[in-house]
């Protein structure tokens, strides 16, 4: 589905190199990384909203600088980690605005994405709220509802950056498994970035570590075994406990 | 009708939930529309001669009332009155899309000093104009001429401020950015104005004060078409302007092509501004104003609400700020009225905080 060849990150100067990595359907895939490391970049950069260095990303074994951007918006979805908030812009108004590509020139709704937002919303746990203004809903909510606008983009891969950030753990919890239940059920692509590892570990089916001098990519179990984990913070006093799933 | 549509969308959606959804605005659209009929009819009745509404129809009806009456009427309150609605929309969505572009409450065309960049287009032609010793203030090429280099003088503030917008992505720097901006090009002006003459210096500061008036009606066709195309392309920049409500990374995502859609906002911004500031003046504040207002009314932050809503809604404050110039004698400038009526507005914001 998403491949990723000798892909280095940044402007004008490398600020990261050599990420060979893959991602296939129904996967669900962590990054994980120390902060700074280039991890909102990796995911902008795949979602097209930054330039990259050099090397390729593959969508369907086509580079992607070869999609039109409406062409992309199609294959992938982005969800920032603190987008910003419109008051009085209503949980309607705001998910329908990512059927950018298949409205007419005013952004009309069809009938089948008026459907297709209500199941969405139902989905991630915001049936009933539609009305409301999306300003005014909690951080999970409002985070389920960011999910929610990059389902109904209805995009085969979705990239979210840091989408548990900020939240408390029940909400954490319930991100996470939602991020789980669609990729197993609708044949998504998940790959977002967190700081949790120990649960990205548990529920995760591929995890990619952005170390300081290496990039890993793999299954978790695979990955402990390699000793990628000690890797990530190998400057720092830390140690990998292995069967903990978190550093000490 | 609506329970109808509801019922065939079913699915176990509750109704009223849609039809809160669905919710129309009739009765905010009629509520302002009355008022904006009630404050034309006003703005036609009073002034320094009071004509009674029986006149006013008859003679608008064709009927032979007096020239007196009907000289004040056509040559004077309605090119006036038309003027006055169509300056009060333009400035107003020329505003609200200023805003959204910036994400930034208090951006206008004055506040980010694109009114002053027409300024100093217009300052350049009437004092060039004059110093070459052609001087005929009502002939079509002097004010094609204002109009023209006030477009070109507010287009390349708009430039400029867009090029530096890519580098200062903090609003708030861009904001003292535009004002330094103003502040440079009205020193600029001053500097011409010192160099002019008299006469040239009389034509560009009565500009400045701001005024609807002294509008043939070949000005208005222009002012009208040109305003027109500024409307239309900003209703077209609808659709983008709701994906740019949550951030450019997301509307970078979707596809949005951000630099022609800030490119659009650009020109349609410069149409709206910039023509209204040619043939009116630089007016301040009815830009920051209107779309608060509109906000505030409709309570909701869609655009295809918003655009509309507010056009009617600056119509509405330009000609209420018209009639009341109108009453005293001399007329006040436009500007000290529209300043009286937007600097509370403002203030409000700032003390609520109620950012966009």
């Amino acid at each position: 589905m998403l491949i990723l060849e000798k892909l280095c990150l940044g402007y004008n100067k490398v600020i990261y190199r050599e990420i060979n990595a893959r991602a296939g359907k129904n996967e669900i895939i962590a990054l994980v990384g120390p902060n700074g490391v280039g991890k909102s970049t990796l995911l902008k950069s795949i979602a097209g909203i930054q330039k990259y260095h050099s090397g390729t990303i593959k969508i369907l074994n086509k580079d992607i600088r070869s999609y039109p951007p409406n062409k992309l918006a199609e294959q992938l979805s982005f969800v920032p980690s603190q987008s910003p908030r419109a008051k009085n812009f209503s949980l309607f108004d705001m998910v329908s605005t990512s059927c950018y590509n298949r409205t007419n020139w005013l952004g009309k709704i069809s009938e089948q994405d008026y459907d297709f937002i209500y199941s969405t919303l139902k989905k991630v746990g915001l049936d009933g709220f539609a009305g409301r203004d999306s300003s005014k809903l909690s951080d999970g909510e409002f985070q389920r509802a960011a999910i929610a606008r990059s389902l109904v983009q209805d995009s085969q891969i979705i990239l979210l950056d840091e989408p548990t950030a900020f939240l408390d753990i029940a909400n954490k919890i319930t991100i996470t498994r939602l991020l789980k239940e669609i990729a197993e059920q609708e044949n998504k692509t998940i790959i977002f970035s967190t700081h949790d590892l120990q649960h990205a570990l548990k529920i995760c089916d591929k995890i990619w570590i952005m170390g300081h001098s290496q990039f890993f990519s793999g299954e978790p179990e695979n990955l402990i075994e390699k000793g990628a984990f000690e890797q990530m913070f190998k400057d720092s006093s830390l140690k990998f406990d292995s069967k903990l799933f978190t550093y000490i | 009708m609506l329970y109808l549509f509801c019922t065939i969308l079913g699915a176990g959606f509750h109704p009223a939930q849609i039809v809160k959804l669905k919710r129309s605005y009739y009765k905010e659209y009629a509520i302002i529309a009355i008022l904006l009929l009630a404050l034309v009819v006003l703005n036609l009745i009073l002034g320094s001669v009071i004509i009674p509404v029986k006149d006013i129809v008859s003679t608008l009806l064709g009927h032979h009332t007096s020239d007196f009456v009907s000289d004040i009427l056509f040559s004077l309150r309605i090119p006036k009155l038309i003027t006055a609605l169509m300056a009060g929309a333009a400035l107003s969505i020329c505003g609200l899309q200023m805003q959204t572009l910036f994400k930034n409450p208090l951006a206008d065309p004055y506040i980010l000093g694109i009114s002053s960049g027409a300024g100093l287009g217009v300052a350049f032609f009437v004092m060039g104009v004059s110093a070459f010793g052609i001087s005929m203030p009502s002939s079509l090429f002097f004010s094609l001429g204002i109009a023209t280099s006030a477009w070109i003088g507010a287009f390349a503030i708009t430039l400029l401020i867009l090029l530096v917008s890519y580098r200062l992505k903090d609003n708030i720097s861009l904001l003292i950015f535009g004002i330094m901006l103003g502040s440079a090009v009205s020193a600029l002006i001053s500097l011409f104005q010192y160099f002019s003459s008299t006469s040239a210096l009389k034509v560009f500061v009565l500009w400045t004060m701001g005024s609807f008036t002294g509008l043939n009606p070949g000005q208005i066709w222009v002012m009208f078409f040109l305003i027109l195309t500024g409307f239309a392309l900003s209703v077209y920049n609808i659709k983008d302007l709701n994906t740019l409500l949550m951030g450019e990374a997301y509307a970078k995502s979707l596809g949005v092509n951000l630099e022609k859609t800030r490119r659009r906002i650009l020109v349609a911004t410069t149409l709206l501004a910039g023509s209204v500031t040619a043939f009116c003046g630089p007016i301040g504040f009815i830009g920051i104003a209107a779309p608060h207002i509109a906000r505030l009314f409709f309570r909701n932050a869609d655009h295809k609400v918003l655009i509309p809503a507010t056009a009617l809604l600056g119509a509405v404050i330009m000609v209420f700020a018209d009639t009341a110039a109108q009453l005293s004698t001399p007329i006040i400038p436009i500007n000290t009225v529209s300043a009286l009526i937007g600097v509370p507005v403002i203030l409000a914001i700032i003390l609520k905080n109620r950012f966009v």
